[in-house]
């Protein structure tokens, strides 16, 4: 760029070595090549700590979906026990299944049911299936009742495990309850 | 000449700064991000601890619907994945007069107030949530 009749004394081969290249050039020659090589290394680095945090930063974007997706499976903890909870007695249970004899909004019998089918839990009321109550972005794991009784009554113990259909390292987070049905009392 | 390198120079300098000013925001949003993942985390773990207390509180429900001795003497502590579950009863004193639940009076055998703690580590830092209720001896 810069046309200097001087220049010409300095083989390509010894810009590396300013050692042997006259003082007069050196002081202004050498110095831009140094500065250039630390600007070089320095927007190395800035690049990498850039790109680095870029990809982290689109990593957490995706922990915090995971997160969030888990946090909404709670829901399907919350409407088990809530049913649970309203249920005047237990009409069956097995391990994939529970079957609630409750009371509907006018105070008539009826049926509600949790049915775990792999990788969805199905609630059926009145016998007619009325969906899945986890999203379609989170797998059930598992779900598994356990009856216990009581001498006045019953109780019934809910291991719920979820993953995240997001989640590339399939990580399964367990919710625990136990509920005594209130409408025996 | 010299003009042209100072010139230059005062380019490189200015690409620097603008360079370092950027470099640094972008780290203050990764801090955001990764903030945003604990955040996140321990509002998952919140809501698992909410069904644990709650849990905790039923499991005193059916003590009392066995066996009532058996809540006055619930203390226990378990482990459950990262979280540590403590459940303790201790006795209530009702009033002499108005019968009300008050830190005076006489000791009720037939009421005990149930603490439910769920406590896990969160970033270094223990996290505990308190459930406390009053349990009474309704079959005798």
């Amino acid at each position: 760029m810069i046309k200097h009749k001087k220049n010409k004394i300095i083989p390509d081969s010894a810009l590396g070595s300013i050692q042997i290249v006259p003082k007069a050039l050196s002081s202004k020659h050498g110095y831009a090549i140094l500065e250039l090589l630390f600007y070089i290394a320095f927007f190395a680095v800035l690049s990498f700590v850039v790109i680095s945090a870029m990809m982290t930063m689109a990593n957490s974007f995706k922990e915090t979906t995971i997160q969030e997706q888990l946090i909404q499976s709670g829901t399907i903890m919350e409407r088990i026990s809530r049913e649970i909870r309203s249920a005047s007695d237990i009409v069956s249970i097995s391990s994939n299944d529970l079957l609630l004899s409750t009371k509907d909004a006018n105070g008539a019998d009826k049926t509600v049911e949790f049915k775990f089918v792999d990788p969805n839990v199905q609630l059926w009321e009145a016998g007619a299936n009325t969906g899945n109550l986890n999203s379609p972005n989170i797998i059930v794991t598992s779900l598994a009742f356990s009856q216990i009784i009581t001498a006045k009554g019953k109780a019934v113990r809910i291991i719920l495990t979820v993953k995240s259909a997001n989640d590339a390292l399939g990580r399964m987070q367990d919710f625990y309850d136990t509920v005594v049905p209130r409408g025996s009392y | 000449m010299k003009n042209i390198f100072q010139k230059k120079g005062f380019m490189v300098v200015e690409v620097l700064v603008a360079a370092s000013i950027i470099t640094i925001s972008i780290l203050a949003a990764l801090a955001v991000a990764q903030k945003s993942i604990s955040v996140s985390r321990q509002a998952f773990h919140t809501t698992q601890a909410a069904f644990l207390l709650e849990e905790g509180a039923e499991n005193a429900r059916i003590e009392r619907d066995n066996t009532w001795d058996n809540v006055a003497s619930l203390n226990s502590s378990e482990q459950i994945g990262i979280f540590t579950r403590t459940v303790i009863a201790s006795s209530v004193t009702r009033d002499n007069i108005t019968k009300d639940i008050s830190s005076v009076g006489t000791d009720d055998p037939g009421t005990k107030l149930i603490t439910v703690t769920v406590s896990w580590p969160e970033g270094g830092l223990t996290v505990s949530k308190t459930l406390r209720f009053y349990i009474m001896n309704i079959f005798s």
